[in-house]
């Protein structure tokens, strides 16, 4: 059974690459099954508000949690399931967040993909784009005033979001004060229904890593092997002291924006492209190869992670929901000074 | 020759002085128009004084070391005319002032309410005028307006202000003071509520004659005001419009002919009720009456016998006075009033001589919304004659 | 030895950097440079490694602040002047600030702001922006009027587990000097009485406070006894103070550099006759710099904003009413 009860990234005890990919494979299943069970959860009415999901991304995401360690910093965005499960949350509090109930983390304050702890390193994503990469860098150098050695800092965005003027300005910033950060971008071809080609100009979002004065990498987001490879290699570099890395991976967005999204603007030719593969099919592909597992342990691990997420979503949605009356309605952390309702 | 006075620049945002560093040039040089003339240093940098206009230096009223705020003359250039008038500065035109706080030429920037298209300026002023203040302090208190009567307002427009009014008390303490009966503070307020309505009076002489002696020849005696009682009943009992109420667009009926009569009773005056007095003859009325009255007397009156009355009989006669205007309950139209009787002459036509008759005055206050003197005196008339003939009362 | 308004909050900056090890500043040439208006000068020297240069990103500046604190430093931010802080507004309103509502985690940042008009600023070197981001929950915002203020205000700041919006006036910077610092302070989130009076009330802050004074002095040869309330803090408001002013004169002028729509002034107001409506004994009054642009010509910009001599011009009107 693959819970955590505190944000301690699963490390396999023998460093094999076998360990390591199952090790990520199975985040990325988690995610998966999660995110199916939400996406029925949402059309049968039990979710308030949006649900974005990350079908496509999960290898990528689950590679760059898995490369950090207890003591780094997270900083996931809207289609990070598997990362955040492979950081260490728990199924418990993102169903509970998700389903709004009151003993979840955000106490119904936030929602679905608004949801961290940050003084677990686990940070909490607001809505405006790029603003994360200014926030971990400034945890970074929190820990460079403690004289905290070996942490990174790491924080995940699509295309659209390197857009704003906040990413480039974090990024940029944190290239000048050398921080171990890492930016993983998963360009998944669209921003709700933005192509790239009207979201950017220059030929490939990496070649801005030598704009910002850092090293870029480049990986197909598809291909597993190729994610947790390459995003290791930056989260090592950066954890050596060699400054930011920014990381891009190409893959398709196989979902809508989100669930209320029908996505009909995507274009057919990536569906069927290369760009268009689920990684989690590319992931039996090299399980089966490598001869790591057979189809049918994949199917019993996958029912058996099924069978969590839907006991774990059932005790959620028995759970009380957020009170007003029990709310103090204070914004403020000193009591003293907050005014009080008019 | 026109002097340009050499002032202290704004060097920067907040700053506010600088000091002198160097003085290039003395007294009787001859400088250049944007010539730098005074070296000077702020917190920030150093920086030169410079003269707008070509000329000679004429005095320099600084020293080197010392600092000198914004706004300073530092010293004077004695120009040409043709100089002076060609950039347009002289003395009299020292322009981008000094920074004093309260820098340029404003004017009283006063605050004006801006009230569009409402047919009351949102002002507080005028004697209406009311603050809040004054209403809170008013209730605190248990004052009416009324009450206040006797202030003259000190404020904007004459209205009456917090300070008008705490001064007022003060002034009051002076006096003796004791607290008024219940009685006397329901009256006042009945009272004021009722004149918030157009009162008028009418009136015209009542021969007593007819009633006195019928009144002799009774075994026993009703006193003028229940005759009266009884001859408004009727009268009313014809016509009831005249103690009809206005309430906004409409006239609100009487639903019987109860008629009150006023008593005095200690502090005030008690008004008892006789119901449906138009349809029960004197006699009959008088000892329920005889009963009310010392009811009333000893404060021992019941409310059943108090309340829904359509009008008010009161007999002032009794102090003697011959005239008078009462003013009618608040919940009433109209109140008939009896003055003291005297003997008087009167002219007899067919004896062509003054004979003697014994007469009052009866008035009618009456709350002039309703009715008009017309329909006033009409119901007088009509009492006067049913008072006549008293046996058929 | 005098002490301006300025060095006041060096001083402070001084004080708490050297008591506490987790506060660090963080703004453009704050340096080696001393910063725009010296705030910082000497201190990147006294205490190396704690006074760092940022590029011109002030969306980076504060992100960088919130994720200090979230690891348990204490920044302070300087924005060189308060006009360019809405380029890091987002991180101001809708992360630091919502950042302890949302996820219980305290947000101890302070962010500077050299605010308010000097002549020949200009409208982008001269806002008031204190009603702003008094709007928004989760943020405290003060408005030191004094040198002893600016000092006393500033470390008290910084030692608030919330984040703090330090509105310091640039004119006051060098016009105002006080003999010393101050050895104690009113807390946080009370107004004082700057000068008791009798016969109405001036609520006011900031720079606006000395312009008050001022009015005060000069109706006080016409025998008028205004009494001036300093805010102090913007928010949280002392409705209890301007409520007892008030309770007293019965009269009330709110005057403030801000612009006139919904600032300081009239949530003053509204909370005056919402609260204390019975105590009103004439309509209460504001005082705002106009609904324009601050304009750059000293001309212009004289009458643009409340100066003692349009104070006194409505406290006439008011004390007539």
């Amino acid at each position: 059974m693959l819970q955590t009860s505190d944000l301690a990234s699963v490390k396999p005890q023998t460093d094999t690459r076998r360990d390591r990919y199952l090790g990520a494979f199975r985040w990325m299943l988690l995610a998966r099954v999660f995110e199916e069970k939400l996406a029925s959860l949402y059309r049968g009415g039990k979710v308030i508000g949006g649900v974005f999901l990350s079908k496509g991304q999960e290898a990528l995401s689950a590679a760059l949690a898995v490369s950090l360690r207890k003591g780094d910093i997270y900083a996931p965005l809207i289609r990070d399931a598997a990362g955040r499960f492979a950081f260490g949350e728990t199924l418990l509090d993102a169903a509970r967040t998700i389903v709004g109930s009151r003993l979840g983390p955000m106490r119904g304050r936030e929602g679905n993909i608004h949801r961290g702890k940050p003084r677990e390193g686990y940070y909490a994503m607001i809505s405006h784009l790029g603003v994360m990469v200014s926030t971990v860098a400034g945890g970074l150098v929190a820990r460079r005033f403690k004289g905290v050695k070996d942490v990174v800092g790491a924080t995940c965005i699509g295309d659209g979001g390197t857009s704003t003027g906040s990413f480039h300005e974090g990024l940029n910033m944190a290239a000048v004060e050398k921080l171990p950060l890492v930016v993983v971008v998963a360009n998944n071809q669209y921003a709700y229904s933005t192509p790239t080609s009207e979201q950017y100009a220059c030929a490939d979002l990496v070649d801005r890593a030598i704009g910002y004065g850092v090293r870029g990498h480049k990986i197909d987001g598809t291909d597993p092997q190729a994610c947790f490879d390459v995003v290791g290699e930056a989260v090592a570099r950066a954890r050596a002291g060699e400054g930011p890395q920014m990381v891009v991976a190409d893959l398709l967005r196989l979902v809508g924006h989100g669930e209320h999204d029908d996505a009909h603007y995507v274009n057919h030719a990536l569906k069927v492209s290369p760009i268009g593969r689920d990684c989690l099919d590319v992931a039996r592909t090299q399980i089966g190869a490598a001869g790591w597992m057979t189809p049918s342990q994949i199917d019993a691990l996958r029912e058996q992670l099924q069978a969590e997420v839907e006991s774990t979503f059932a005790t959620a949605l028995r759970e009380p929901l957020p009170d007003p009356n029990l709310e103090d309605w204070r914004a403020l952390s000193t009591e003293s000074l907050a005014e009080g309702n008019v | 020759m026109p002097r340009i006075p050499i002032i202290m620049p704004q060097l920067g945002e907040s700053i506010a002085e600088a000091t002198i560093v160097r003085l290039p040039f003395s007294v009787g040089a001859e400088v250049a128009a944007d010539q730098e003339i005074i070296e000077v240093e702020t917190n920030k940098a150093t920086m030169g004084v410079t003269t707008p206009c070509r000329g000679t230096l004429l005095e320099l009223k600084v020293e080197i070391g010392k600092t000198y705020a914004v706004g300073t003359v530092l010293g004077y250039v004695e120009v040409s005319e043709e100089e002076a008038k060609r950039l347009g500065v002289g003395e009299a035109t020292v322009e981008s002032g000094p920074l004093k706080m309260d820098a340029g030429p404003s004017p009283t920037s006063s605050v004006t309410p801006v009230v569009h298209g409402l047919p009351v300026p949102a002002h507080a002023a005028g004697i209406a005028y009311m603050s809040p203040r004054m209403k809170a302090r008013m209730n605190e208190l248990g004052l009416q307006q009324a009450d206040l009567a006797g202030i003259a307002g000190s404020g904007a427009g004459g209205r009456v202000t917090i300070e008008d009014l705490e001064e007022f008390l003060y002034r009051l303490d002076e006096h003796k003071q004791s607290p008024a009966s219940s009685m006397r503070v329901a009256v006042a307020d009945a009272m004021r509520r009722s004149w918030t309505r157009p009162l008028a009076t009418v009136g015209r002489p009542v021969r007593l004659d007819a009633l006195l002696a019928h009144r002799k020849a009774s075994a026993a005696k009703s006193g003028p005001a229940l005759y009266a009682l009884r001859a408004l009943a009727i009268a009313l009992g014809e016509n009831s419009a005249p103690a009809g109420r206005l309430v906004g667009g409409k006239i609100v009926h009487p639903k019987a002919i109860d008629v009150g009569f006023a008593v005095e009773a200690e502090d005030g005056v008690l008004v008892p009720v006789l119901r449906n007095a138009d349809t029960i003859p004197l006699a009959e009325l008088l000892p329920r009456y005889d009963e009310l009255v010392e009811l009333a007397r000893l404060r021992r009156l019941p409310v059943s016998a108090q309340g829904g009355s359509i009008a008010t009989v009161t007999n002032f006669g009794t102090f003697g006075l011959t005239w008078a205007t009462p003013i009618p309950l608040p919940e009433q139209t109209l109140v008939l009033g009896l003055g003291a009787g005297s003997v008087v002459p009167s002219w007899d036509k067919g004896k062509s001589q003054f004979v003697p008759v014994t007469e009052a005055h009866v008035t009618l206050s009456f709350d002039h919304r309703v009715l008009d003197g017309g329909a006033a005196g009409r119901l007088l008339r009509r009492i006067v004659e049913l008072l006549q003939e008293p046996e058929k009362l | 030895m005098p002490i301006t308004y300025l060095e006041a909050i060096r001083e402070a900056q001084a004080k708490l950097l050297a008591d506490d090890p987790r506060v660090f500043i963080y703004g453009q040439d704050v340096g080696n440079f001393g910063g725009a208006f010296k705030a910082t000068k000497g201190l990147a020297k006294e205490f190396p490694g704690r006074v760092l240069d940022s590029p011109i990103s002030e969306d980076a500046q504060v992100g960088l602040a919130i994720g200090a604190a979230i690891e348990g430093m204490r920044p302070i931010v300087e924005m060189q002047f308060a006009d360019f802080s809405t380029c890091g507004l987002n991180q101001i309103i809708n992360h630091a600030a919502t950042m302890f509502w949302r996820t219980n985690v305290k947000c101890p940042i302070t962010v500077r702001l050299p605010s308010g008009g000097t002549a020949g600023a200009g409208p982008f070197h001269s806002q008031s922006m204190e009603a702003l981001y008094a709007h928004y929950p989760g943020l405290i915002v003060l408005n030191p009027a004094t040198v002893e203020d600016a000092y006393s205000m500033l470390i008290a700041a910084v030692h608030i587990d919330d984040p703090v919006i330090f509105c310091e006036h640039k004119y006051l910077y060098y016009h105002l000097k006080a003999e010393s610092l101050p050895t104690e302070a009113l807390p946080i989130g009370k107004a004082r009485v700057a000068r008791p009076g009798r016969d109405a009330t001036i609520v006011t802050y900031s720079a606006m406070l000395h312009e008050a004074l001022a009015c005060a002095e000069e109706l006080a040869q016409d025998g008028w006894q205004i009494e001036v309330v300093d805010l102090r803090s913007v928010k949280p408001l002392d409705t209890d103070t301007i409520l007892g002013s008030v309770a007293r004169t019965g009269r009330l002028l709110v005057v403030g550099e801000a612009f006139p729509w919904g600032g300081v002034t009239a949530e003053v107001v509204a909370r005056v006759a919402t609260e204390g409506f019975g105590l009103l004994d004439a309509p209460p009054m504001r005082l705002n710099a106009k609904d324009t642009p601050v304009p750059y010509h000293p001309n212009l910009w004289g009458t643009h904003r409340p100066t003692a001599r349009a104070i006194c011009g409505a406290m006439r009107e008011l004390l007539h009413a």
